[in-house]
């Protein structure tokens, strides 16, 4: 039985020509179903979805409704008016707003008269459509003081509500986006969270975005996977046998060819270890992480996004905190609520591949550089900032890592992402710390860029600084780690070599 | 590698005025007033004219750059007039019974207001200029409480020396006001003090990821702008040899504005002492000049209130900020 | 079984409201120790009509800024729309005779207007907008008057006393009060306030249009307070005063963070804003009447301030704060 609800085909979407969002892609979901879409950060997964609600159009492509070609809608209200509406990842629900509020936020006009609102029908109302949907609170009850995964449903009822208010025709079944709902929930809340999912599949069907392999098995009843802006893989879950890892390749998996070998330099110096970590909680984040990381080596945290590894490494940073364990450094144990800086002068320097949050963008590079490397340019007895140490300082990294600029004197907004990159790098190989945690430390750069980019933290390995890698990209924990620790749902499930990693990730 | 460019464009091309309109700005407004005064008073360019801007100016300065050191960490600091008057009243009061102790007095009291800034912003997490709202109603009763209301009049006159007494045809204050500003300027754009001073306004975040202890960079700075302000009320009694708690009504907003004019943006991270004199003379000499013209306070109020708003609007870098109450 | 049932409600009633609104608790506290300590000066009816007396002009310059707090913003420029709205009133009263009066709403509904395109377009905060634009205010009404506060006949109707003891102002302020709750409670307006306080991104998200109430929540504010001293100017006496005093500016504010609306906004409004008003005059008539020096007491409301902005500001978690 085809009951196909709503079909696109062929969708293009690209930004400022450059990025290609989407190319080509096609997907479609029908009544009373679940379906998923999966794939990594920067797949096209939230483009997709701004194009079924309205927030952008496509450059190209067709959407059908129900069987007719119908247009892209071209603002929120129009895609509730065919049925979609979609609930945020974030950000999406008004603490200090009680229930009944929330849920007609935006369409109170259904329920003013003579310019006050009618509060008494839509208390009724809200009871009552909670009521459908099976969930349990107090329409009278600030949004703030539910738990999350009630709220999480709240915002769901809400979309199915206004699906229902604006739709043109009452035949219309909602279709509800829900983006990575189960983010911020604890397992116990995801369980409730999905219960009711599944009983309200009755009164609407579900486009659900999810990076978490393991509840995209489990609850959806058919999966597009999309990788790099294009449709990889489709299954239908209810006919295929799949396990996780097979859906885990199709999301990241890499041609075998696209490894370029190793140097080798797979032996780490010596034997001591320089930060151990024991059991390291942090709950509902991640559990019992133990491991050691010996000097002038690099461990990798691999998983998929919501796996708890951009956590791990952020916690080392210093930019959380654990709840239980024992992280040490350097033979002196750290407390488990340092800031940054504090982390620092243990060693401990945290490299982010999103610029933005780590460089000055209004800075030189040569003051970008410095700044974390002030002893070394600061006058002995006065002191004051030598500039001609800065500057040569800055002018040895720009030639080292070959960064494209006119002067050390540039500021950072200028230059290309690579080049941004490249700087924050240098400033790393100029501190020279003990320990370097990279989290996703060539996000949104070209290959060029990357392949310097590695070459210098080969560098500084074999210099004997030891790091930690966090990142989407597999080939960079196959150049760089010498051990790879693959996370899932918060724990450390296998340990893999290099080469063994490859053979598991190669398609 | 650094690629040897040479500049072929033209200096004057419409791209780069826009990037260095932050400088040229402010140096062609003053160029702008000091013609239109002179134009309408010839006197003011004469010495006596220049010595009224100097007096005007220089405690002004002093108190402009403490508080160019908050905004660049992207806080406010509303005490200054309030520090600043607590700090002349208590030059005056007590001058007779502990003689030159007032000053370190003074100054350690103004310290301390400035650490409590501080810490309200950085431990309490009270918004900075809530928390220097707060302070100084605090301190005009403080003013209020210790001077009665009356009018004090310095009799000292060693202390009235140190502002007034002349030295190559300059009154002292004058080098006072300069030098604390090339401190200043020196302090921003030379010391470590002042790089971490420029990473929290600039990048809040990227401060703390830097080896920066931001609260602490927080405290230091509010310390900073309570011992300025302190030292311009000390000159500032000395200079005018008496005053009430009428002293630094009004100043708020000019004092304000003299900093945004200068080229220092709310939004912090960018300008400085340096650039902050270009705004002290900016204000002080049209206020010098109106009071020469005999134009009236009103228009004087209303003229910083718009220079304050315009400024403030030119300065901003909106793209970093997103939400904005 | 019932009657049981029934007091349980109220119980629960009285101990949410008191939870949700603890200044409740300074206030009864506050009236229990200045009763106690001075019963006869604090009840007398001269007290009394003091207290009322404080208490119009603090509320009426309180009650619209709270709409803008409601939203995060803040708006400081109260006294000079009735500053400049006074002024304005005195030029325009030949033309338009006794609804020359209008002239101070128009101003606060204008003002309200311009600042908020200002703050929303600009993005400039609202605090040093508000408080650069009251600057220029006082300028341009000491300009327009040449300096003089300017007397107004014709309105002295709103003064006439009506009760024995209770100040008219006061009972014309009752309804305003009135309006304003209704408003919070049961227009849409407000739950986009509110929503915008609570969740700025959030409320884009689910597609308000957030420029336009911040707008009108200046508006709103603006409009208020000019309705409000209408009252205010035959009140304080026929005229609209020159200077800029601090605690004029300063003690609505505190009356709103007293009363418990958070300055991040979000919650709260004009009933706690009553609350807080009456609070702050019983605080500081109380101490008034006290030996403690005058200055004294204006020194305890800064350090009052600065108090309650710690204890609200407790709830700011993980919030960036400059």
């Amino acid at each position: 039985m085809n009951d196909k609800l709503l079909e696109v085909k062929e969708v293009y979407k690209t930004f400022d020509e450059v990025v290609h969002a989407l190319k080509g892609v096609s997907i479609e979901a029908r009544k009373n179903e679940i379906v998923g879409v999966v794939g990594e950060n920067g797949a096209g997964k939230s483009t997709l979805m701004k194009i079924l609600v309205g927030v952008y159009s496509p450059d190209k492509g067709e959407l059908y409704h129900k069987g007719k070609l119908v247009p892209f809608p071209g603002n929120p209200k129009e895609a509730a008016k065919r049925g979609i509406s979609i609930v945020y990842q974030e950000n999406g629900v008004i603490p200090w707003l009680k229930v009944y509020q929330f849920l007609f936020l935006g369409h109170e006009d259904k329920y003013i008269q003579f310019m006050t609102l009618q509060k008494d029908s839509m208390k009724q109302q809200a009871c009552e459509i909670l009521q459908e949907l099976h969930v349990e609170c107090d329409v009278d009850a600030f949004m703030h003081e539910l738990p999350l995964s009630n709220q999480k449903m709240i915002e769901i009822a809400r979309a199915i509500l206004g699906v229902r208010l604006e739709r043109e025709d009452s035949d219309t079944t909602p279709i509800i986006i829900l983006d990575e709902p189960t983010a911020p929930l604890t397992d116990d809340e995801c369980k409730e969270l999905f219960r009711d999912l599944l009983k309200m599949k009755k009164n609407a069907s579900f486009i659900f975005i999810s990076h978490i392999i393991p509840e995209v098995m489990e609850y959806t009843d058919r999966v597009h996977v999309l990788r790099d802006g294009n449709l990889v893989a489709q299954y239908d879950l209810s006919k295929e046998k799949m396990t996780e890892e097979d859906l885990f390749r199709a999301i990241v998996g890499r041609k075998s060819s696209e490894y370029i070998s190793r140097s080798g330099d797979s032996e780490a110096l010596g034997e001591d270890t320089i930060l151990s970590a024991k059991n390291l909680t942090k709950r509902g984040h991640f559990y019992d992480i133990s491991f050691d990381l010996i000097r002038g080596s690099c461990i990798g945290f691999f998983g998929p996004a919501g796996s708890g590894k951009s956590r791990i490494i952020r916690t080392i940073a210093g930019l959380t905190n654990y709840d239980e364990g024992e992280l040490t450094a350097k033979e002196q144990m750290l407390k488990p609520d340092e800031l940054p800086h504090v982390r620092l002068s243990r060693g401990i320097g945290y490299f982010s591949g999103e610029t933005g949050k780590e460089l000055f963008l209004n800075w030189s590079l040569s003051k970008n550089i410095s700044i974390i490397n002030m002893e070394k340019i600061l006058g002995k007895i006065t002191r004051v900032i030598q500039f001609s140490a800065e500057r040569k300082m800055a002018e040895k990294i720009v030639q080292k890592l070959e960064i494209k600029v006119p002067s050390v004197g540039t500021d950072c907004y200028s230059l290309s992402g690579g080049n941004k990159q490249k700087v924050s790098v240098g400033k790393w190989l100029e501190r020279n710390p003990d320990i370097l945690l990279l989290d996703d430390p060539t996000i949104g750069i070209d290959v060029g860029a990357r392949e310097d980019i590695y070459q210098v933290l080969l560098e500084m390995k074999r210099n004997g600084i030891s790091m930690i890698l966090v990142s989407d990209e597999p080939k960079e924990y196959y150049i760089l780690c010498n051990k790879i620790m693959f996370v899932m749902d918060g724990r450390i499930q296998k340990v893999l070599g290099p080469e063994e990693f490859r053979k598991v990730m190669s398609t | 590698m650094i690629q040897e460019k040479s500049m072929t464009r033209p200096k004057l091309s419409p791209e780069w005025l826009r990037r260095n309109m932050a400088t040229i700005g402010p140096i062609t407004f003053v160029i702008a007033v000091v013609a239109v005064f002179q134009i309408i008073n010839p006197f003011f360019l004469s010495y006596q004219g220049f010595i009224t801007l100097v007096y005007a100016m220089s405690y002004f300065l002093i108190a402009s750059c403490g508080l160019t050191f908050v905004i660049l960490t992207g806080s406010f600091d509303f005490s200054v007039p309030s520090v600043l008057r607590l700090s002349a009243l208590i030059s005056v009061m007590y001058i007779e019974k502990i003689g030159f102790l007032v000053i370190p007095l003074a100054l350690v009291v103004c310290l301390v207001i400035g650490f409590i800034n501080g810490i309200l912003l950085a431990k309490f997490k009270v918004p900075s200029f809530l928390a220097t709202l707060g302070i100084s109603i605090v301190l005009e009763g403080i003013a209020w409480y210790l001077s009665k209301g009356h009018l004090q009049l310095m009799h000292n006159e060693t202390f009235r020396s140190l502002a007034t007494s002349f030295l190559l045809g300059l009154p002292a204050i004058f080098y006072w006001g300069m030098g604390v500003w090339i401190i200043c300027t020196f302090l921003a754009l030379a010391t470590a003090f002042g790089r971490r001073t420029y990473a929290v306004g600039g990048n809040l975040q990227g401060a703390g990821l830097s080896d920066i202890n931001v609260a602490r960079q927080r405290i230091y700075v509010f310390m900073l702008s309570g011992f300025l302000s302190g030292l311009a009320g000390i000159l500032y009694m000395s200079q005018m040899g008496g005053g009430s708690v009428r002293i630094g009504a009004d100043m708020a907003i000019p004092l304000f504005a003299s900093v945004v004019a200068g080229g220092t943006a709310l939004t912090g991270g960018v300008g400085g002492p340096h650039r902050t004199i270009l705004g002290v003379i900016i204000i002080t000499w049209i206020q010098a000049g109106m009071a020469m013209l005999a134009i009236g306070q009103d228009i004087q109020m209303i003229t910083f209130g718009l220079i304050a708003i315009g400024m403030s609007i030119a300065t901003m870098d909106r793209k970093r900020i997103k939400i904005v109450k | 079984m019932n009657n049981r049932n029934s007091k349980n409600k109220v119980f629960q009633r009285i101990k949410q409201t008191l939870k949700m609104h603890p200044v409740i608790i300074v206030l009864l506290a506050l009236l229990i120790i200045f009763g106690s300590i001075y019963p006869d000066r604090f009840f007398s009816p001269i007290n009394i009509k003091s207290i009322l007396r404080q208490f119009v002009t603090l509320m009426l310059f309180a009650l619209g800024p709270t709409f803008v707090v409601l939203t995060g913003s803040l708006d400081l420029s109260y006294v000079g729309v009735w500053m400049l709205g006074g002024v304005l009133v005195w030029m325009v009263k030949p033309i338009l005779g006794i609804f020359a009066i209008i002239m101070i709403p128009v101003v606060g509904v204008t003002t309200g207007f311009l600042v908020g395109v200002i703050q929303t377009k600009a993005k400039i905060p609202s605090f040093i907008l508000t408080l650069s634009l009251l600057m220029t205010y006082t300028g341009l009404a000491a300009l327009l008057a040449e300096g003089y506060p300017r007397a107004v006949e014709g309105y002295e109707f709103i003064t006439a006393p009506i009760i024995r003891y209770v100040p008219s102002t006061f009972l014309w302020t009752i309804p305003i009060i009135a309006a304003a709750i209704f408003f919070m409670k049961y227009t849409r307006i407000c739950v986009y306030l509110n929503a915008i306080g609570s969740n700025e991104e959030g409320a884009r998200l689910a597609g308000i249009n957030v420029d336009k109430y911040k707008i009108l929540a200046f508006m709103l504010s603006g409009g208020f307070t000019g309705v409000g001293a209408i009252i205010l100017f035959q009140h304080l006496g026929g005229s609209a005063q020159m200077e800029l005093k601090l605690n004029t500016l300063v003690w609505p504010l505190v009356a709103i963070v007293l009363g418990g609306t958070p300055l991040t906004g979000g919650s709260g409004g004009p009933q706690r804003t009553l609350l807080g008003a009456i609070t702050f005059t019983i605080f500081y008539r109380g101490l008034y009447l006290s030996a403690l020096h005058p200055t004294m007491v204006t020194l305890l409301v800064g350090v009052l301030l600065i108090v309650a902005i710690i204890i609200s500001a407790r709830g700011l978690k993980g919030v960036t704060v400059t």
